[in-house]
């Protein structure tokens, strides 16, 4: 069945585009097909006639064999015609065809009888075969047949029936218009939602390209810094990671992506405490501070954690960035060690010259004069200051170093604050200010602390206290702040601190302005060694100040400051 | 008789100088050894009073004269005062010493606080 309508679908198939002109020669073909056969089958029964029944005989029926072969030729020439033009195909045929239809009647019953009606045929099929305003051409033809056919026999031609030829031929017009009309509508809407399809298509295919250029330079991105990256989802598997990460950790890329994180920080790798650093970090990022570094074998990296939200604002996993950081690290290992080495030497000899400055101040050798006096007094203002800046350094390289380690013990407020005033005393009272300080009654005779830090803490605050005050005095208070914390406080009646500056008294290498430097002495690293030394007994300090009215520093640590 | 005397362990000549001469200004009598290993024999002849001990010394370390002299029964009673230029290294021993110094020392310091100690016995 498939097989005959493909042949079928083969032979009535032309080849033009324009879908108006496929549909009139395709129907053409159909009608051609159906006389074709209806000519071989007519030629067909004439020969079986003739050969078995010895033929019907007649003049008409020697006509009708040719007649058949005709008709059969004929339309194998107009479909050949067809084939590249489907106009005069459809012209010729229907002219052929009116003209074998006044062949097959007398002209009497053609113009006036029972043959009259072959003439609508051409008229009605015209106007869809050929174009729609056919049909009237065709009208005329037929009219023009009969009426020459009526003159030749002598009849009045059929003027009833010239007129329903026009009739039909209006019919047909109208008829043949009305589907043009409607088919081409049909054409117009379907382009139109073929045009809607591609255009869909079209914007959908340019999102879906946007989109994967998009993640490709995401990940191009990701794939060419030097930092290496991991992306773990909330159960602390790694999700995604990039080259650099490889080179950085020395695991094959398997061995990191995919991973849940106890597999990536195999005791083997990082030692407990580093593990438990990064841990941290991962889990709170931001707590233990920007960066945090850690030794991996032979390196040593540097590791920045954030928390990645979904665009609702739930967290949906951790990014950790790793940087190589080992070279850093030796310089600036190599660097607190140069700075210890040069301290360490240098301290020796300058308190041999402090200490040989005081005998001869203290009169051990024998008394000396007022200017002699006043030279070793000279000399020994000048060393202290090397002293102190050596001592600065060592300590800031120290705290660098990680090395400095606070010891908590039991200790005595009283003996901590005798201990300052041992110190700070004369060098007070060399500036006539008053250095005074309190203890408050609900504080414990006995606390818990590191009193050789907080010495230091509290001789570097007063020791600047002296510096940038004038006239008054310097007050030290212990005080309890509430049930969980205690803390000190210097107040003194001083210089003051320019507000735009409080924010940076406590940064390295920092004093008020440059020229106080010369002034005062130091080199801008004390407040920043007192707040570094805070810091590591897990206190905080902060300072008000007014200018011209003084400063209080405020310390305020942890009452239960057990922990080692 | 009573214990005066006072042995300063520092290889340095001039703060050994420097620490003798806070001492005898405290009134003590004093001695000065400039060797750990001198020193480590010395203190098995005698009990000094005080020692002011450097941490950094030659031939045997500040360390362990200090272990020798808290684990010696006839050294029980003996003060020391550790002097050191290094911070850690005076941190780490603070607890087994009356008092430790962070070099710098001044001498009317070191003056002034074994007189006390001194007048304290």
């Amino acid at each position: 069945m498939k097989s005959i309508r493909e042949i079928l679908d083969r032979i009535l198939a032309t080849r033009a585009t324009d879908p108006d002109d496929a549909r009139r020669r395709r129907l053409l073909n159909i009608l051609m097909l159906g006389m074709f056969t209806s000519g071989f089958v007519g030629a067909l029964v004439i020969i079986v006639d003739a050969v078995t029944l010895k033929g019907l005989g007649g003049a008409g029926s020697q006509l009708l064999l040719p007649t058949a072969v005709i008709i059969m030729i004929g339309t194998a020439v107009l479909y050949y015609i067809n084939r590249y033009s489907g106009r005069w195909a459809a012209f010729l045929f229907l002219l052929l065809l009116t003209v074998a239809f006044s062949f097959s009647d007398t002209p009497d019953q053609l113009a006036n009888g029972r043959s009259l009606f072959v003439y609508t045929f051409p008229i009605a099929i015209s106007s869809l075969i050929l174009f729609p305003i056919a049909s009237f051409i065709f009208a005329a033809i037929s009219s023009a047949i009969i009426a020459g056919l009526a003159t030749s026999v002598q009849v009045v031609p059929n003027l009833p029936a010239i007129i329903g030829f026009f009739m039909l031929a209006l019919v047909s017009w109208l008829s043949a218009r009305g589907l043009e009309q409607a088919l081409k509508d049909l054409r117009v809407i379907n382009t139109n939602l073929d045009q809607l399809v591609s255009e869909r298509t079209k914007a959908l295919s340019e999102s879906l390209t946007r989109e994967m250029i998009e993640a490709g330079r995401s990940e191009a991105i990701l794939n060419s810094i030097a930092d290496g990256v991991i992306v773990f989802d909330t159960n602390w598997k790694s999700t995604l990671a990039n080259p650099a990460i490889v080179n950085l950790l020395e695991i094959p890329f398997s061995g990191i992506v995919e991973r849940g994180i106890d597999d990536l920080l195999k005791p083997e790798r990082i030692s407990a405490k580093d593990r438990g650093m990064l841990l941290a970090m991962l889990e709170r990022p931001g707590q233990i501070g920007e960066s945090f570094k850690m030794e991996w074998g032979k390196k040593t990296l540097s590791v920045n954690a954030a928390q990645v939200y979904d665009s609702a604002g739930a967290q949906i996993g951790t990014v950790a960035v790793f940087r190589d950081f080992t070279r850093e690290a030796e310089v600036e290992r190599m660097k607190s060690t140069f700075v210890a080495v040069v301290s360490h030497e240098l301290r020796t000899p300058l308190n041999a010259i402090m200490g040989y400055a005081e005998m001869l101040k203290e009169s051990v050798y024998g008394p000396i004069n007022e200017k002699q006096s006043g030279a070793t007094d000279r000399v020994m203002a000048n060393t202290q200051h090397l002293l102190d800046l050596v001592s600065e350094l060592l300590d800031q390289a120290q705290i660098e170093a990680g090395k400095l380690k606070i010891r908590v013990a039991p200790f005595a407020p009283a003996e901590l604050i005798d201990a300052v005033h041992g110190v700070m005393d004369k060098i007070a009272a060399d500036k006539n200010l008053a250095f005074t300080s309190e203890i408050d009654p609900d504080l414990p005779e006995q606390m818990n602390g590191d009193s050789y830090r907080l010495r230091q803490i509290l001789i570097n605050l007063v020791n600047n206290a002296v510096k940038f005050t004038g006239k008054g005095g310097i007050h030290i208070r212990f005080f309890r702040r509430d049930a969980a914390h205690w803390g000190i406080s210097v107040r003194d009646t001083g210089d003051g601190i320019p507000k735009d500056e409080i924010p940076h008294i406590f940064e390295t290498f920092r004093q008020v302005d440059g020229t106080t430097t010369r002034q005062y002495g130091g080199i801008g690293l004390g407040l920043s060694i007192v707040k570094q030394l805070v810091g590591l007994m897990q206190g905080e300090i902060a300072v008000e100040s007014e200018l011209g009215s003084g400063s209080t520093f405020t310390i305020l640590f942890p009452l239960n400051n057990a922990n080692k | 008789m009573e214990n005066n005397l006072a042995l300063i362990i520092e290889d340095d000549v001039d703060l050994s100088n420097i620490f003798a001469e806070a001492l005898r200004a405290a009134g003590f009598e004093t001695e000065i050894i400039r060797d750990g290993a001198v020193a480590q024999q010395r203190l098995k002849e005698v009990a000094p009073y005080i020692v002011i001990l450097d941490m950094h010394l030659p031939h045997v370390d500040g360390s362990v004269l200090l272990s020798q002299i808290r684990t010696d029964p006839p050294l029980q009673k003996v003060k020391v005062v550790i002097v050191t230029a290094d911070a850690i290294m005076g941190d780490m021993y603070r607890e087994q010493a009356e008092l430790t110094f962070v070099k710098p020392v001044t001498f009317t310091q070191l003056r002034d606080f074994t007189e006390r100690m001194r007048l304290q016995k």
